[in-house]
């Protein structure tokens, strides 16, 4: 049988992003694929050389644009231990809570499309649009922003919390638990979102470990791996969280992993605000252009994102880095599909796609 | 620690056995008077990191280092993009293909002496 080539992307409603794979298919089998990724490359790293290190921020937010605050916080993190300064003890945990919720906004979108893309048309995407759109709002109070926050700021945020900030986190957290509760029933026991993702590109924890994937789809190949355990960060060391891990590899146990995750989340928010101090002395320092002078060090920092381990590589000069290397996830996670999509089928493609939870952005830099 | 590039693939395998099988990543940065490859390795196990950094002298014939896909396969996709960012020539690799794709690839971006403002053809 003569082989077909499809083109999947650059715009396609399943990369969620410009990616672009062309398939050679062999009938409904995948004979062959090749990954085209650089859609969006942008310099962030060459553009960083030439900035200050306190103008940077803003494109960080711009890497993963569904988890903004995530290399955010991480850049802001990684100044902060080349120029030497301590973060403020309260800041930690506010900090803390808020990548937790921007964690679980971020696994919302993935519950969402990922259910969508299984034909579970709309029912758990417009469900987890409107939890998310719940933890959007509590965010744009604290920082001022919808989507884009920047409101980390060296040794702390933006500005102080608003009085009713715990009240409202133990709120949310109550009502995102008992919503969220209930995807589980629409999700695992539709046979369709069943059928189409157990056993579906199986990654063994062996095969993770060589072509060295990250985050979720890590721990889903029963590898116990979470920064915030092995690595503490903040104050991560003090709560109690279990790192979520499935044996199968496979595609559901991807959003097995994630699913369960979403619930460590809440119980870490809801610790981090018991222990936080009640002073709100969470202002960090303005924004000025000249920041007190960078150590010479070599800073490597790293954090566990929504979408896997980020890493800042940060060569520093005095005011700007000389150099500075962003390693994502989602950019080891994408190499993995060329290797597990050899010899499936054509729809399964989008299951393993979707489980992977990319962001085109996030990969290309 | 600081390698010789001849003993990359030893200090590899010697790495390997001591439980460093994952591939961090893999970037370089331009010196003034040098280039320096860093390999992240982690013991996934123990949570322990180890870094490998390679230099070498900034002239064309000196530019080049052997690939480790064969013991790192993870090392691909970063291989690729540290020779095309940094005009670094991989030994023993197959795929030609850039990940900017019409890039021209003569003038690595990410080296020091890019000049901004530069217009570049695309590469058919």
């Amino acid at each position: 049988m003569p082989m077909t080539r499809i083109n999947v992307g650059p715009v396609h409603p399943s990369t969620h992003g410009v990616l672009h794979f062309v398939v050679d298919l062999d009938g409904d089998t995948i004979h062959h694929i090749e990954t085209h990724v650089g859609f969006l490359h942008r310099g962030v790293e060459k553009l960083c050389e030439t900035r200050m290190y306190m103008q940077i921020p803003s494109y960080m937010e711009k890497l993963d644009y569904l988890a903004p605050l995530a290399w955010d916080d991480l850049y802001v993190n990684t100044v902060e231990k080349a120029l030497g300064l301590e973060v403020k003890e309260t800041a930690k945990y506010a900090r803390m809570i808020l990548l937790e919720f921007q964690r679980i906004a971020s696994h919302l979108v993935f519950l969402g499309t990922l259910s969508n893309d299984m034909g579970q048309m709309f029912t758990t995407f417009m469900w987890s649009f409107r939890e998310r759109d719940s933890i959007l709002r509590f965010l744009e109070d604290v920082s001022g922003g919808r989507m884009f926050y920047v409101n980390i700021r060296l040794t702390g945020l933006n500005r102080k919390l608003p009085p009713d900030f715990k009240e409202r986190a133990y709120a949310l957290t109550d009502s995102l638990e008992t919503k969220i509760r209930g995807y589980r029933e629409m999700m695992e026991s539709n046979p369709v979102f069943a059928e189409r993702t157990r056993g579906v590109g199986r990654i063994t924890s062996r095969q993770a470990i060589e072509y060295g994937v990250s985050g979720h789809v890590l721990r889903a190949s029963g590898i116990e791996y979470d920064i915030r355990k092995s690595n503490p960060y903040y104050e991560y060391s003090k709560v109690k969280f279990r790192v979520c891990t499935e044996t199968a590899g496979d595609a559901f146990a991807r959003y097995k992993v994630r699913y369960n995750e979403i619930f460590e989340s809440i119980s870490i928010i809801r610790q981090a605000l018991d222990m936080m101090p009640d002073d709100n002395n969470v202002e960090g320092m303005p924004i000025k252009l000249i920041s007190p002078q960078a150590k010479p060090d070599i800073v490597i920092n790293n954090s566990e994102m929504p979408r896997g381990e980020g890493i800042i590589y940060l060569v520093p000069d005095k005011q700007r880095p000389y150099r500075i290397y962003f390693r994502s996830g989602t950019y080891t996670n994408i190499a993995m599909l060329e290797h597990i999509c050899k010899g499936i089928k054509y729809a399964d493609f989008f299951a393993i796609l979707g489980s992977m939870d990319l962001v085109a952005a996030d990969i290309d830099k | 620690m600081e390698i010789q590039r001849e003993a990359l693939a030893k200090t590899l395998n010697e790495m390997r056995s001591k439980g460093f099988d994952y591939l961090k990543f893999i970037t370089a940065v331009e010196y003034p008077d040098r280039l320096q490859i860093i390999y992240m390795f982690a013991n996934l196990k123990t949570a322990e990191t180890l870094s490998v950094e390679l230099n070498l002298k900034k002239t064309d014939a000196d530019l080049w280092v052997d690939s480790i896909i064969k013991e790192f396969p993870s090392a691909n996709w970063y291989e690729r993009e540290i020779s095309e960012m940094f005009g670094i020539t991989i030994k023993g690799r197959s795929a030609k293909r850039l990940l900017l794709e019409n890039w021209n690839g003569t003038d690595p971006p990410l080296r020091k002496s890019f000049v901004w403002g530069k217009e570049y053809k695309k590469v058919e």
